[in-house]
């Protein structure tokens, strides 16, 4: 019952849930995003954007994404896809 | 692959200010066009606090009948995943959202921020639970952000005629519903009788233009005018979809003339 009410908080804090994020795709690659609880954007390593979720509505009109430049790669943190994560620490000590 | 990337480098650094950012009036003149994606945008940003009010007044409320039969031709159905495209302030999300109920989803796209807000806000004023099955995004319908085959359902209200590239969206709407699932749009329709293109001009100048200027949106309407008239034929609907990928597709006429709705199969 804690756990639960623990992913409850976990995702309300995030904005978006992780089912939505299931269903979603990069509008450009349609490729799988994930989500950054700490930037609270969805993530497309396939091309390095990002896209902001806004009071709990994800924004993927493409011209809504931000380039990810490395810094903010190295810094953007997701417990979803462990192998994004990986390679995003690889491309910074690179 | 290439292209993507292409267009993701020219994404947020090189993207000109909206017209919304400028001092300058949006619509200089009554004839002016509203072409690109970006003004259609503003438009219907503008028009968003407005629109339920309008539609309702304009259409004698018949549009809530229009709307129901586009969600009975959708073929959705208890259970099922659905996506409402251009989905404004969300009419036909909020039925389909009964249609399916909440052992089904719904999801909302419209590139309307402000459109989104009062959908939202809508959805968490009603006391229907079953609403919860409505999920809102903001996204390009030319570029859907959904995988291939996600939905058992597609509806498109009023949104069709609106997009810059109605062969794109008609190819990424059958690249995400599942085969043997239909797609159904509604809209004005561009008649073939010279009779009902009249009257319906007629309606337009003076009946829905007056109507709107009373909210200071005459400008915003009268672009409804111009783009019936770029709009496509339903046989020429029909085969468009067909060009898109649909393995079948009809154009049925709605509202004495006025409305039509393609029903394409993928």
């Amino acid at each position: 019952m804690l756990r639960f009410g623990r992913v409850l908080f976990k995702e309300a804090g995030t904005g978006i849930s992780k089912t939505l994020s299931e269903i979603l795709v990069c509008p450009l690659s349609k490729q799988p995003l994930r989500v950054c609880e700490k930037t609270n954007s969805l993530i497309s390593d396939s091309i390095g954007v990002s896209y902001p979720v806004v009071d709990g509505i994800p924004r993927l009109v493409p011209s809504n994404g931000k380039i990810i430049d490395d810094e903010e790669a190295s810094n953007s943190n997701s417990a979803v896809d462990p192998d994004a994560v990986k390679n995003d620490h690889q491309r910074c000590s690179s | 692959m290439d292209n993507a990337i292409m267009s993701a480098a020219s994404l947020h650094r090189t993207l000109p200010a909206l017209p919304g950012q400028h001092s300058r009036p949006v619509f200089r003149s009554k004839t002016r066009l509203v072409r690109c994606s970006n003004e259609r945008q503003v438009l219907f940003d503008r028009i968003a606090p407005v629109y339920d009010n309008l539609n309702d007044l304009l259409t004698v409320g018949q549009h809530r009948i229009w709307k129901r039969m586009a969600i009975s031709w959708s073929g959705a159905k208890k259970g099922d995943n659905v996506l409402d495209v251009c989905c404004g302030t969300g009419d036909l999300a909020f039925l389909l959202s009964d249609k399916v109920g909440p052992t089904g989803k719904v999801v909302g796209l419209d590139f309307s921020k402000e459109q989104l807000l009062i959908a939202s806000s809508r959805q968490h004023s009603q006391s229907k639970t079953c609403y919860e099955n409505i999920k809102w995004i903001e996204g390009n319908a030319i570029d859907l952000p959904f995988p291939e085959s996600s939905f058992d359902a597609v509806t498109i209200g009023y949104g069709l005629r609106n997009v810059v590239d109605r062969l794109k969206v008609l190819e990424e709407v059958c690249r995400v519903l599942k085969p043997g699932s239909k797609v159904s749009a509604l809209d004005f329709n561009k008649s073939t009788n010279p009779f009902s293109t009249s009257f319906q001009e007629w309606m337009i100048d003076y009946v829905v233009v007056p109507a709107a200027d009373i909210y200071g949106l005459a400008n915003e309407y009268r672009y409804l005018k111009r783009s019936i008239n770029e709009f496509l034929t339903g046989k020429e609907l029909e085969r468009l979809a067909l060009n898109a990928g649909f393995s079948s597709a009809k154009h049925f006429e709605t509202g004495g003339g006025l409305m039509g709705n393609l029903v394409a199969v993928r």
